[in-house]
């Protein structure tokens, strides 16, 4: 477990983002608070992408100033897209919760439950 | 040197996120989310992902963090008696199924910055790094592979952003918000 930690670590990082981000999904009963899981979720598996395309003493892929070794592109790449969407989706789900706070004056899972079922 | 540096900053993210998940004040909790973009926005640089950490910062801790700054501007903001939420344990043994199943694989990744590791030796890798400055002109690889080999997934992108921006227009129109 030791030794692990000591060649693992942003994987275990990776898992414990991945874990939060769900507790807080599950958990809170505030709309904004899951969508800032959400977020943590997103970050955690950024993590693991990044971090695979590591490697040790890499410069980053600058090509044409010195030699290498370069960290990998390739999932750079692949998160900047991400990123990007994945603040798209947030600025939606936001814009939705403005709305269900409009229609049901509270922002809270169980209040939301209760006037539903009263209406 | 750089891995002390690396530990801390994700050790910091780590706490920074549990900061935002039980923080009860849903202003305490976007601030805690924003220290958590930019503790992982210095991983990013410290793992050789400069790109990554810009959009981090301007995307991460900057815009999503005014978005939600809005969003309660616009709401409630549910502060309270308590500062942390409790401990919601139906949650936990959720999160525990997850992260138990997580934690058997981890064993089996290669180890962070193996320079053996198949990401690393593939042979997409090597073909960018080789033929993206000749080919493209582009000294950054990750901007060539961006805007000319995946272009049309960059054009996918856009789409999305567009389609959010949309999405989010035709969400508050009927309102006084926009």
């Amino acid at each position: 477990m030791i030794d692990l930690l000591s060649t693992h670590y942003n994987y275990l990082v990776f898992v414990a983002l991945v874990g939060i981000g769900l507790y807080a999904v599950t958990a809170s009963s505030n709309l904004v608070k899951k969508v800032i899981g959400l977020n943590v979720f997103q970050v955690g598996i950024f993590l693991f992408f990044v971090t695979s395309g590591y490697v040790d003493g890499a410069a980053p892929p600058l090509v044409g100033h010195g030699s290498g070794p370069y960290a990998s592109p390739l999932p750079h790449v692949l998160i900047l897209t991400a990123i990007v969407v994945g603040v798209s989706l947030t600025a939606v789900a936001l814009a939705l919760i403005v709305r269900i706070y409009d229609a049901y004056g509270t922002l809270d899972e169980e209040a939301i439950r209760e006037v539903q079922l009263n209406d | 040197m750089e891995s002390v540096a690396l530990y801390a900053a994700l050790t910091f993210s780590v706490f920074a996120a549990l900061a935002a998940t039980f923080l009860r004040d849903v202003l305490n909790a976007i601030i805690a989310f924003a220290a958590f973009s930019f503790g992982i926005a210095v991983a990013w640089v410290l793992l050789a992902a400069p790109d990554v950490a810009l959009t981090e910062a301007a995307v991460g801790a900057g815009i999503t963090t005014v978005f939600f700054l809005v969003t309660i501007a616009k709401t409630v903001r549910p502060g309270g008696q308590r500062l942390v939420e409790r401990v919601e344990w139906r949650s936990v043994a959720v999160v525990a199924v997850l992260v138990g199943t997580l934690l058997a694989t981890v064993r089996s990744l290669p180890a962070v910055g193996a320079a053996d590791s198949p990401v690393a030796t593939s042979r997409v890798t090597e073909y960018y790094l080789q033929n993206a400055y000749p080919e493209t002109g582009v000294e950054n690889v990750v901007t060539a592979v961006l805007a000319a080999y995946r272009g049309f997934d960059t054009l996918g992108e856009a789409t999305v952003v567009i389609a959010a921006g949309v999405a989010v227009l035709l969400v508050l129109r009927q309102e006084a918000y926009v």
